[in-house]
């Protein structure tokens, strides 16, 4: 039985493809006056401090009995009705791991049990599965922080904590600007490649296939969310009233919550909902700019730096002089959509009218702002935080509501990361609001002191049917599990206002329907029978030929990347030494060339963020820190591997123990 | 897409019904059922009533047993997996497209006749024993069944381990087939097979109606070992659900045999009409099939 060293010492790790030796010696970083030497030195005393307290529970196992085969559960997701890529990289894992001697099991879930298992019962030992990642790295904060150690969510799944290292440059970035924080981000980067609370594998391209006979206009950089079916341009000669969309997700017809955690996908269908003051945005460069090596891989609009963040609630927003407080003017005559009509107002001329909806002001930002941070709106002990969102909300200090349409919001961060936060989905405050409504509702049947667990209470998790937004579409009906329908909201201010260039809703209505998978999907787009795929499709669909002018692939640039989440909660992969050996038996090259089928349809990372943030260190192709495969071709070399484990961990007949 | 689907395998069976009533049972059993129909179906009617309700719990359980199994399923997908590897992968080393052609068609089409065929056989046999022990059988097998759905939640091997099944798979050889499957079927309920199970619980009433069918016993043992196979090679079940499939068979055939007759509402009318008479009550009907019908 051998256990990590209370002296953990990263200079020494196993993996000797992990040259830490080289960076730590070169780059000091003169304008902060932090060496990375120093940054690593402190990850490193972290490090042995969180693993000691392992250690003690680890041995208390050991003496209580003979010593036993490591065993592993991988969560994955189903191979031919859910994300086929998924899968065979699990398959690829499991393998491996059996070849080192670890008792490996793949667990199949749906969709929602998966993320059920890793955001809400924290019940896994790791899985593989796509991270959403965001254009601005600050995605890291609330992906890793300490803070949100035990919270439920999109928040820390990992467990992770780094108080001395991580949490700082994660908090230090949010302050800096410029190349100050591009340096940070770098030594951030290379400080989570070597603890690896999760390994990113690739980032792949979404791929979507659509009929442009009947909508045309279809923006490869808008499908993943809902700008990308505003603007569209209808054939006058044909029936566009419904546009026919196809989703895999039953629940996305089911609930309506935008702060669900465990719906995947929602994100199309609550931008489309919702309103937020800003919305990103893609500035495509001139074709004559990219490169044509750039072009041929689809890489050019992954940049960070084509995104920004553009106004669509919010009219404009003004800095102050330290670029930490915003005054925002928002929209006039905005409202939220009204359903009390709905059923008794056949001839549909109030259903939408702005006399009957409820105005939407700056109060309702504010509430918005606040009731993200704290579900419970100050009704209970302690704050309840979203399980969506909390790296936006946290980025902000206060809103101060100046009048009926303007306010002004104070961060405590920089620009960069504060305008990221104007993205989240603006809700209804107002005595009518639903989520009003179900607090009171819960204060009142709670019965002492409401005490609601963060993240799985009833007011993230119900349906919440009707949907109450201001967005381009209103929601309409819905069919559980099978289908829903939203209709345009003729009084938004895209289809009213002309002082902007913003897309408009086009089609009537907005049909989703629930589609068994890739490739009866893609028959049915195929058919006539729908206009889009919005679930992204598996890429071996793309080898599908079909014989019509009128359907095509889009590829969409995603930040989104394949990784490996452990959770560092329990042994061994709270061990960071094992994950790193778990980390080498993944061949980030063949999965990219291998399981996804189309040409240049993933590529390889060593880091999760967009391409503009990756530090020389971490780039693929030459990066000293970069992780490599122990084997060739997709071809574990075992011995090599098992030598891996074996200066941390014991073998006991061909089986790691411990 | 799925109407379209399902006119195909109607218009299909229907014409295969035809054909096969033509070749194994014959014009005089056929004629039979002009004067005696509607007695038959009469008798049988508490035994075609109980799998009809049956089939709607069946429909509803699948729809709205998905909470119930979310509370108290249990995950198995990881220990079927573990227990029998990559067994089902073995198929791949015949795969042609011919044969996963040959296969598709087994589970759609041959799988809709095998159970439909003896329905109409046996209500052409004069002593309609036989058909209320086949439906009953059914039912049986779709109960027990949708028992284990509740219970254990398990996904395919094509859920698992696609990347070994490409040419055989069923949904990127055949994708129309997914509608009509995924009406019929969750994705997470393959223990036990029901596909195996009812093919088997047909070739085993083959058996047991040799005498009376010769040549259906032999067709209808192939047919059932073709649906069984190509449950495996298009990777839609784990071995371990064709042979829970297998058991179940076996198992609702028994209990068919015993449930028939003992509680049948028919015979009970009749005993009480034969009381009336002041006759003897007929005795259990399975002693007098031989006799009248073994022609």
């Amino acid at each position: 039985m051998s256990l990590p060293s209370n002296d953990v010492d990263t200079n020494t790790s196993p993996d000797a493809n992990v040259n830490t030796d080289a960076n730590v010696n070169t780059d000091a970083d003169a304008t902060t006056g932090y060496s990375r030497r120093s940054l690593l030195a402190a990850s490193a005393t972290g490090l042995s401090v969180a693993a000691s307290g392992c250690i003690d529970r680890v041995q208390s196992v050991v003496d209580s009995d003979a010593a036993e085969q490591v065993s592993l559960s991988i969560l994955s997701l189903p191979a031919a009705d859910g994300d086929r890529e998924t899968a065979e990289i699990t398959r690829h894992l499991e393998a491996n791991l059996e070849a080192v001697g670890i008792d490996a099991t793949i667990s199949t879930r749906s969709e929602s049990e998966f993320l059920e298992a890793i955001l809400i019962d924290h019940d896994f030992d790791l899985y593989v599965g796509r991270h959403p990642a965001d254009f601005d790295p600050d995605f890291l904060y609330e992906t890793l922080h300490s803070t949100y150690e035990y919270d439920q969510g999109w928040q820390n799944p990992f467990g992770f904590t780094d108080t001395l290292t991580i949490d700082r440059l994660l908090e230090r970035q949010r302050t800096e600007t410029g190349a100050d924080r591009e340096r940070t981000i770098a030594t951030l980067l290379e400080g989570i490649a070597q603890e690896k609370p999760f390994e990113p594998i690739c980032v792949s391209n979404e791929y979507r296939a659509v009929r442009t006979d009947r909508f045309d206009g279809w923006d490869e950089n808008y499908l993943t969310t809902g700008n990308g079916y505003l603007g569209l341009e209808s054939d006058a000669s044909s029936d566009t009233e419904q546009l026919h969309a196809l989703v895999t997700d039953q629940r996305l017809a089911q609930t309506f919550n935008p702060l669900s955690p465990t719906t995947h996908e929602q994100r199309v269908i609550v931008d489309l909902l919702y309103d937020s003051l800003a919305v990103p945005t893609w500035s495509v460069p001139d074709e004559a700019e990219a490169t044509d090596e750039e072009t041929r891989a689809g890489e050019e609009v992954i940049d960070a730096a084509n995104v920004s963040i553009e106004p669509w609630l919010a009219t404009d927003w003004e800095w102050d002089a330290q670029n930490r407080t915003m005054t925002v003017d928002i929209r006039e005559d905005c409202t939220f959509h009204d359903h009390t009509d709905d059923g008794t107002d056949a001839d549909g001329g109030d259903a939408n009218g702005s006399e009957s909806g409820i105005p939407l002001t700056a109060e309702d930002v504010a509430f918005t702002y606040r009731f993200l941070a704290d579900t419970t709106y100050g009704r209970a002990a302690s704050a309840s935080p979203a399980p969506r969102y909390q790296g936006h909300v946290s980025a902000v200090d206060s809103v101060t509501v100046e009048d009926e349409y303007r306010f002004t919001i104070s961060f405590s961060t920089d620009r960069a990361v504060a305008e990221r936060a104007l993205t989240v989905p603006i809700l209804p405050a107002g005595p009518d609001s639903p989520w009003i409504t179900h607090l009171e509702s819960s204060v009142e049947s709670a019965d002492d002191d409401l005490s609601p667990t963060q993240g799985d209470w009833s007011i993230v998790r119900s349906n919440h049917a009707p949907p109450t937004g201001s967005g381009p579409y209103k929601y309409d009906s819905h069919d559980a599990g099978t289908s829903v329908t939203l209709t345009r909201f003729e009084d938004h201010f895209t289809l009213r206002d002309d002082d902007h260039d913003l897309p408009a809703p086009t089609a009537d209505e907005l049909h989703f329907e629930v589609d068994p998978g890739t490739s009866s999907s893609v028959e049915r787009v195929a058919n006539g029978d729908a206009d889009i795929t919005t679930t992204q499709l598996d890429t071996y669909a793309l080898e599908s030929t079909i014989d019509d002018d009128a359907v095509s692939f889009v590829e969409s640039p995603s930040w989104s990347f394949y990784h490996i989440g452990f959770n560092t909660r329990s042994m061994p992969c709270g061990n960071t030494h094992f994950r790193r050996a778990v980390s080498q038996l993944v061949d980030k090259q063949w999965v990219a060339e291998e399981v996804f089928a189309a040409e240049d349809s993933a590529r390889p990372v060593a880091t999760p963020v967009a391409e503009e943030w990756v530090p020389d260190s971490l780039a693929w192709d030459d990066g000293e820190l970069v992780t490599t495969f122990e084997g060739e071709d997709g071809e574990l070399n075992v011995d090599a591997a098992r030598e891996l484990f074996a200066s941390n961990f014991e073998y006991d007949d061909g089986a790691l123990v411990w | 897409m799925l109407v379209q689907v399902l006119t195909q395998v109607a218009f299909v069976v229907a014409l295969a019904l035809v054909l096969s009533l033509a070749v194994f049972v014959g014009r005089e059993r056929l004629a039979s059922l002009r004067t005696e129909w509607r007695p038959r179906l009469r008798q049988s009617a508490p035994a075609f009533a109980l799998l009809a309700a049956i089939l709607g719990l069946n429909r509803i359980m699948r729809q709205d047993g998905y909470e119930i199994s979310q509370a108290y399923g249990v995950h198995m997908t990881e220990v079927f997996y573990s227990l029998e590897g990559d067994f089902v992968l073995l198929f791949r080393s015949i795969a042609t497209p011919e044969v996963t052609t040959f296969f598709s068609v087994a589970y759609v089409y041959v799988y809709a006749f095998v159970l439909i065929f003896p329905i109409v056989a046996y209500v052409t046999l004069s002593n309609t024993v036989v058909l209320r022990q086949l439906l009953t059988a059914y039912s049986l097998n779709y109960v027990i069944g949708l028992a284990f759905y509740l219970l254990v939640i398990a996904y395919g091997p094509r859920n698992v381990m696609i990347e070994g099944m490409d040419a055989t798979h069923l949904y990127y050889a055949n994708p129309e087939y997914i509608h009509l499957t995924t009406e019929v079927n969750q994705n997470r309920n393959v223990f036990p097979s029901l596909h195996t199970s009812l093919s088997a619980t047909v070739a085993i009433f083959a058996y047991m109606t040799r005498d009376q069918y010769r040549a259906w016993f032999p067709v209808a043992v192939g047919l059932a070992t073709s649906v069984i196979i190509s449950t495996m090679y298009l990777g839609i079940h784990w071995a371990i659900d064709v042979v829970a499939g297998l058991v179940l068979a076996a198992v609702c055939v028994v209990l068919a045999k015993h449930l028939v007759g003992r509680w049948s509402l028919s015979t009970a009318v009749e005993r009480v009409r034969a009381a009336g008479r002041g006759e003897t009550a007929s005795g259990p009907e399975p002693d007098r099939e031989q006799g009248e019908d073994g022609v």
